[in-house]
């Protein structure tokens, strides 16, 4: 298929966008989209400028010979981590310059990644409920209190699975999640059926900490991008005040 | 007998970092470096924990740690660095300030006393100002190899003669 140059230039912007799009939504920080996306049009031969926010990005393509602009928007859509995306999206940059790939080869391996698969949805959970007991573990938890931990993350990121499937609230899914996980948690301190059950009450809730932004927010701090920063600090302010109101609501409940 | 203490706690940070790994959907590939370097990481701080070093000192030391070891991962493995420097940073993230923080904030909403409310208050500030500082601590020492080599990307950087010569062994390996 030939493409003409007005078509080749359209194309090219929406598959950039679309990069830089998938980055946002996957927990990429401003100075890894902007990198990826300068490097893949600067191998087709264009030179690209990028707006980038939490909500939508912006760019222009120019070509200096024939001196034309090219802008176009686009939203991102529910931000949601996933480092496949971010790893073979980074690959597929480099692949674009060193194997000289097409706009058509471009675009089967971004519609490639989106569908690569998650891990099985039983690992994670059994995998993030193991890193809970772990965390009890290194706190100074027994086996007892590490059991604890391990069920009430384990019943805790599947309600959280359930509700993000039905699209409720970002920030009422965690709430949801740390009120589940701090109830099972608490009935072993409210019954008193291990030495320190507090340190499972603690560490029950760890799977939701919102280390992803709050990371890329001091890494875009450090960069200079001040705003996405402070958009980034903010949203995972308001998820730890989200796991901390679950926490209350046992607490309450239980009277701790 | 400490010994047998300490690989312990080795594997639990190991497995924190692959928990969180695999809930971030990282790829199959770089699981057991991140096992790795989050156990790594995770002992540095103990260990300078143990000789006396405050908290953030000693968080800053293992996200350091984590932060080189993950260009060389990115090197060994063909992925961005921070894939594997996040979820091995996470057994670090001060989990524990931060929850005292929230309950003392909770608690503080329902004094009425003077004299307890002061004392809630300069807890819950300490604690509080400890957790944000590790965790400034943390985020700096994962980027500090990007702010020192100031390169526009980690691929194009040639690793380090010394690095090279460390981590020869694993590369036979591979």
């Amino acid at each position: 298929m030939v493409l003409s140059e007005k078509e080749k230039i359209n194309e090219l912007c929406k598959i950039l966008l679309e990069v830089g799009a998938l980055l946002m939504e996957t927990g990429a920080n401003t100075f890894r989209i902007r990198v990826t996306v300068m490097r893949i049009a600067s191998a087709f031969g264009y030179h690209a400028e990028l707006l980038i926010t939490h909500r939508a990005l912006m760019l222009t393509i120019n070509n200096e010979e024939s001196d034309q602009f090219f802008s176009r928007l686009m939203q991102t859509s529910a931000h949601r981590v996933n480092f496949k995306i971010v790893s073979g999206l980074s690959r597929m940059s480099w692949h674009i310059i060193e194997e000289k790939w097409d706009l058509e080869m471009v675009r089967h391996e971004i519609d490639r990644l989106k569908s690569v698969p998650h891990y099985p949805r039983i690992v994670t959970l059994l995998m993030v409920a193991l890193a809970g007991a772990s965390f009890c573990r290194i706190f100074g938890g027994e086996a007892i209190e590490m059991l604890i931990a391990f069920v009430a993350t384990f019943v805790g990121l599947f309600v959280r699975q359930e509700v993000t499937k039905r699209e409720f609230n970002p920030y009422l899914c965690i709430f949801l999640a740390a009120f589940v996980s701090a109830m099972i948690s608490g009935a072993a301190v409210n019954l008193h059926i291990s030495s320190n059950p507090e340190y499972a009450f603690a560490t029950s809730v760890l799977y939701l900490i919102p280390g992803i932004p709050l990371i890329n927010s001091l890494l875009d701090l450090l960069d200079g991008n001040i705003i996405n920063g402070v958009v980034r600090g903010l949203n995972g302010l308001i998820i730890a005040f989200s796991i901390a109101l679950g926490l209350l609501g046992a607490i309450l409940i239980y009277n701790i | 007998m400490e010994w047998i203490v300490f690989f312990e706690t080795w594997i639990w940070l190991g497995f924190a970092a692959c928990g969180f790994a695999i809930l971030f959907n990282v790829p199959p590939r770089t699981l057991w470096v991140i096992f790795i370097m989050g156990a790594l990481g995770g002992t540095v701080k103990l260990i300078c924990l143990k000789l006396g070093v405050n908290i953030i000192l000693s968080s800053l030391m293992g996200a350091l740690l984590i932060g080189f070891l993950s260009i060389r991962g990115a090197h060994l493995r063909h992925s961005p660095p921070f894939v594997f420097a996040i979820p091995a940073v996470i057994p670090m993230v001060p989990g524990a300030f931060t929850y005292r923080m929230m309950l003392g904030i909770i608690h503080l909403t329902g004094e009425n006393d003077h004299a307890v409310f002061l004392q809630l208050l300069q807890e819950t500030v300490d604690n509080g100002l400890k957790a944000f500082f590790v965790l400034s601590a943390l985020s700096l020492g994962v980027s500090a190899p990007m702010l020192l080599s100031r390169n526009k990307s980690i691929k194009e950087t040639k690793p380090n003669k010394f690095l090279n010569k460390l981590f020869d062994s694993k590369k036979a390996s591979d």
